[in-house]
């Protein structure tokens, strides 16, 4: 049948095509910095991002600046849905030029070769200053000229706890982690929690890891030295083994409808979360409106004052955008301008990442559900405590999942933390051999 | 070799009426027991398919902080217009939008998909030809792969043509069913006898009058099944959009849905959005097959009878 | 009644076997669309994905660009290596085992009570058993999850003793879901497997006096036994692809992993982004997907060819 044999011949040669153009990648200067100069004429930028409001903000722009127009696309979180769709149209050659990325996630796409450096642009040499430093390692990757993202905002940690029962039970609030636990105790003496375990935030660990100055990662530039096991990790794997070894602390999985009815219940009192945890507390337990505060984390040390980080995110310009110099300037905009932040701050509870933003108007007033406690200037000076050496891997989804499986494992009795960062770091560094991303053993 | 109905417009035309004849043969006390046993059987099981949906029309109708504190099964105060007004205007009515979108994927899609796998089918069933067998088995190989690994080479292929994040990128591959080319080749082959086809010939009716006039008839409640799987199959799909859609505007109700869903940590009330809107987009398919059900089920045994 | 042969099916043919074949044009018209179709969005990406599943990277430095490059069976010794990937292969092993067997068992059970005088009301329950095929698999996960939910359910009852999202149980309680959606689909095709069974059979059994058990076991469940092996083989197929429902309880079981079923480890690797070994292991489960059906096939039909 002669058209069959035409037909197969078609998908064969559809089949070759595609394989010749996506092998096509040209040229091998992956994160060299590019030129920055604005286009002649009107120029149209895409933009992804999930920030719930963002159109509004976007629509403000696009008003002022007629020769920039930004057409905005929504889509599920990150690690839900958008970063993949980030790799495939990076792949395909396609990507929207402008995107959102998390602070964790920015490794990741720079090795996969799907950053501009606009560190060229004059713009963002000014601008460099304005941010919060550790902010700024996280997209500078702590080099000289490089700047593979604008920061947009950052999660200070810190702790929210019920000053109600606390005060009740004439349990004084901790200050130290030791406090902590010995507060965990007489908590559970009540009946409740003192905080919930959640499997599933890897990131939170991480935060309370970035706290006690280690990080997970370190690059020389020959190699990446994968360092889940490190002294500060272990340190906090095994004390919050020993809290679920204990039973003093819950285990649901975060975020799920089980987690907020613990905390609207009362049955858990505490969680050690990032400044944009103060709405989903509001929301997620509208009955215990007027009886949470916030104080800053507890200390390894007493009278100590660190801090971790949990979340934020930056804009970056997708490696293949015609113009970066608009796209940067667009995005120095979203993240720097007053008016830009405080609208991404009312729509989404965005915490800024500029040290100006920290002075927003609307940061300085006493929040209802906290019994009008002016909480923000806790994470203002939570936000100046992070340090600046946490380093995330090229791999972080892989990363997370390894640990998350683990931690899954280990709240169900099968092995412990540590366990699971030690098969982690295993799987980690199996993952870069196998994209050939040159690891230390 | 049990021929499938031969009037499929009245598929039930030879169907005893069991229960006048089997109350003839047997005692009615006879029947008690096993009547009670059945009937109890089929109830304990219709609480269970059943109490989920209404679970979901009973969560669909309470304000967000009932939800979790009232009972789940009862009603508390009935907000349930507010409720759907609410996901109605969300973000200027983008669900209303979402619904639209599946029905053009789903319907539209389903309804090509039924044409050209019937054509397809009827052509393998009623015609012999070199590479017959062949080609019906690399279809119904196609029935094997999993979707993971379709979905991203598509997303290549449609980027060389710039046709990502349009409505074609979910349409077109949607309109391949080859489980649909197996079900009609089945009920093709027996259902549409031959000598209708010769004396079709004889009057002078091309090949394709005789499939659109006289098979396609024949052939209705097979066309309809693979049309009904066909259409839950492009509603309940959303791993495809995912991967090729980035505008809003596009996204099928399933997407959409799950996109809200993953949002509710950064909006709390986007969970009572959630289980709305999976009330309101199950309600289409239900009129579907209350629409269709009497044509279809003649058709779903089919694919097994030979 | 003949035995069936679901892959090599031999429907009556027209008594045409000229070497030139006079309808010709009607069949290329008939079968082009599909063909050309199945071809641009079945082939080609399966093409696709097998050449991926053939190529591994290769860079220099920490943040070196990727270069695709001939790999060999690389991915494939990777994915024979991946302790992971066969464990989910063995967990939708077991879930199949047990799960398609229990869901077809019942479909047959309805089936069977609708065919027969005894149940009254057949049109209620026939669309009660089949409106949860209506529900999405996405949605139908998270509502399970609510009444899975130790605190929330509306069966706390239950719930509060009994962890169904514990690791022990979890599977079961994803076959619950599968079930729940999938039984009343099959229920139907049995259902009308059943109807189309000439009254006239039935006669004469009952003339000997047969009663209903006796019929539905040796006459009704023989001849809709080609439905029921149409139904495992799809079932099969169903249960090798698991996604929506592992993927939705992962967000609140802490018993399931980010590699609970082959599908869900091929996602998961793909968003690290690892294509090539995500392609090697979509081809891999589509081979074995490939011998267990026909395998169960043989089995089923020791003769068949």
């Amino acid at each position: 049948m002669k058209p069959f044999k035409s037909a197969i011949a078609v998908a064969v040669l559809s089949a070759i095509a595609l394989t010749g153009c996506s092998s096509s990648d040209s040229g091998d200067t992956a994160g060299a910095a590019i030129q920055c100069t604005p286009a002649d004429g009107p120029v149209t930028l895409s933009f992804t991002s999930w920030i719930p409001g963002i159109e509004d903000v976007v629509d403000v722009w696009n008003k002022a600046n007629p020769e920039i127009q930004v057409k905005v696309q929504t889509g599920p979180n990150g690690n839900s849905g958008t970063y993949q769709n980030f790799f495939n149209q990076l792949k395909a050659g396609n990507a929207p030029d402008l995107g959102q990325v998390e602070y964790d996630a920015l490794p990741n796409f720079r090795v996969q070769d799907g950053l501009t450096n606009i560190a060229a642009c004059q713009d963002v040499a000014d601008a460099e200053s304005t941010f919060i430093p550790w902010a700024w390692n996280q997209v500078s990757f702590g080099e000289e000229n490089a700047a593979y993202g604008i920061p947009q905002d950052t999660g200070p940690m810190a702790l929210f706890y019920r000053s109600d029962l606390f005060k009740k039970n004439n349990i004084a609030v901790p200050t130290t982690w030791e406090e902590f636990e010995k507060a965990a105790v007489e908590v559970r003496k009540t009946g409740s929690y003192i905080t919930n375990f959640s499997q599933n935030d890897v990131n939170q660990f991480a935060g309370l890891v970035w706290q006690t100055g280690d990080t997970w990662f370190k690059n020389d530039g020959d190699k990446w030295n994968v360092a889940l096991t490190g002294t500060g990790s272990t340190t906090v794997a095994d004390y919050w083994q020993d809290l679920i070894d204990r039973d003093l602390v819950s285990s649901f999985p975060g975020w799920t409808s089980e987690w907020d009815n613990a905390y609207n219940t009362g049955k858990v009192w505490s969680w050690n979360s990032a400044v944009w945890g103060a709405n989903s507390i509001a929301s997620g337990a509208p009955d215990t409106a007027g009886n949470w505060s916030v104080a800053p984390m507890p200390q390894w040390k007493k009278d100590d004052n660190t801090s971790g980080n949990w979340g934020g995110s930056s804009t970056v310009v997708f490696n293949g955008s015609e113009h970066p110099y608009e796209a940067t300037k667009f995005a120095l905009w979203l993240n720097t301008s007053s008016e830009s932040l405080t609208m991404l701050n009312e729509s989404a509870n965005l915490y800024p990442a500029t040290t100006a933003g920290l002075d927003l108007p609307s940061l300085k007033e006493g929040v209802e559900f906290y019994g009008d406690q002016k909480i923000y200037d806790i994470f203002a000076a939570s936000a100046n405590q992070v340090s600046s050496t946490f380093v995330w891997g090229p791999t972080m989804t892989q990363t997370y999942n390894s640990v998350s499986d683990g931690f899954k494992a280990a709240v169900t009795g099968k092995g412990t933390l540590t366990d699971s960062l030690k098969s982690a770091q295993e799987a980690t560094i199996k993952e870069l051999k196998t994209q050939s991303i040159p690891v230390a053993e | 070799m049990n021929k499938q109905a031969t009037s499929p417009s009245k598929p039930n035309s030879r169907r005893r009426e069991p229960a006048l004849t089997y109350s003839k043969a047997r005692g009615p006390r006879e029947q008690m027991l096993p009547r009670m046993g059945a009937m109890l059987i089929m109830a304990v099981f219709a609480f269970y398919f059943l109490i989920p949906i209404w679970w979901l029309f009973v969560s669909a109708t309470k304000s967000k902080g009932d939800l979790t504190s009232t009972n789940p099964l009862w009603f508390s105060e009935f907000n349930f217009f507010e409720n759907v007004g609410n996901v109605l205007t969300y973000r200027d009515g983008v669900f209303l939008r979402w619904i639209g979108n599946s029905l053009a994927y789903a319907g539209g899609g389903a309804l090509i998909a039924t044409v050209l796998a019937g054509m397809c089918g009827y052509a393998l069933a009623k015609y012999s030809f070199k590479g017959r067998e062949l080609i019906f088995n690399v279809i119904l190989g196609g029935v094997l792969v999993p979707a993971t690994a379709l979905a991203l080479p598509l997303f290549l292929m449609f980027s060389q043509v710039n046709a990502t994040n349009t409505f074609w990128a979910v349409f077109l591959p949607s309109i391949v069913s080859p489980f649909g080319v197996y079900l009609t080749r089945i009920y093709a082959g027996s259902s549409v006898p031959d000598e209708l086809m010769e004396a079709a010939r004889l009057d002078g009716a091309s090949e394709v009058r005789t499939f659109f006039s006289v098979s396609v008839k024949l052939m209705f409640p097979a066309l309809v099944t693979v049309f009904l799987f066909q259409f839950v199959a492009i509603w309940n799909n959303f791993f495809l959009p995912l991967i090729m859609l980035r505008d809003e505007g596009n996204f099928p109700v399933t997407l959409g849905l799950y996109t809200w869903n993953s949002q509710i940590n950064q909006i709390p009330e986007l969970r009572m959005y959630v289980l709305v809107g999976a009330l309101l987009s199950i309600i289409p398919l239900i009129i579907a097959f209350l629409f269709l059900q009497r044509f279809w089920r003649s058709g779903l045994g089919a694919g097994s009878v030979k | 009644m003949s035995r069936t042969e679901l892959l090599n099916a031999e429907p009556a043919v027209l008594e045409n076997r000229k070497p030139k074949n006079k309808f010709k044009k009607a069949i290329v018209l008939f079968v082009a669309p599909f063909g050309v179709l199945f071809l641009l969005f079945y082939l080609a990406p399966i093409s696709y994905a097998l050449y991926q599943s053939f190529l591994k990277v290769d860079r220099q430095g920490t943040f070196g660009k990727a270069k695709e490059v001939f790999g060999g069976f690389t991915q494939y010794i990777a994915v024979f290596q991946n302790g992971p990937f066969w464990e989910s292969i063995g967990r939708v092993f077991l879930f199949g085992a047990v799960q398609v067997p229990v869901m077809l068992g019942l479909a047959l059970l309805f089936a069977l009570l609708l065919d027969s005088p005894l149940v009254r009301g057949k049109k209620f329950f026939r669309l009660a058993f089949f409106v949860p095929y209506a529900v999405p698999g996405v949605i139908a996960a998270i509502m399970w999850g609510f009444l899975y939910s130790p605190n929330l359910s509306p069966f706390t009852e239950v719930t509060s003793k009994i962890n169904f999202l514990s690791a022990d149980l979890v599977l079961w309680a994803m076959a619950n879901v599968v079930t729940w959606v999938f039984v009343g689909y099959n229920m139907l095709i049995i259902y009308s497997s059943l109807l189309s069974i000439p009254t006239e059979i039935y006669e004469a059994a009952r003339l000997d006096g047969a009663g209903q058990l006796r019929i539905a076991l040796s006459i009704k469940i023989p001849l809709v036994t080609p439905a029921i092996i149409m139904t495992a083989i799809f079932s099969i197929i169903g249960t090798l692809q698991l996604l929506a429902e592992p993927q939705v309880f992962r967000t609140f079981s802490s018993a399931v992993n980010s590699t609970f079923t082959p599908n869900l480890a091929v996602l998961t690797t793909s968003s690290i982004p690892n294509i090539h070994l995500a392609a090697a292991m979509s081809v891999v489960l589509a081979l074995t997907t490939f011998i267990l059906s026909f395998a169960f096939l043989k089995f089923t039909h020791p003769k068949g060819n």
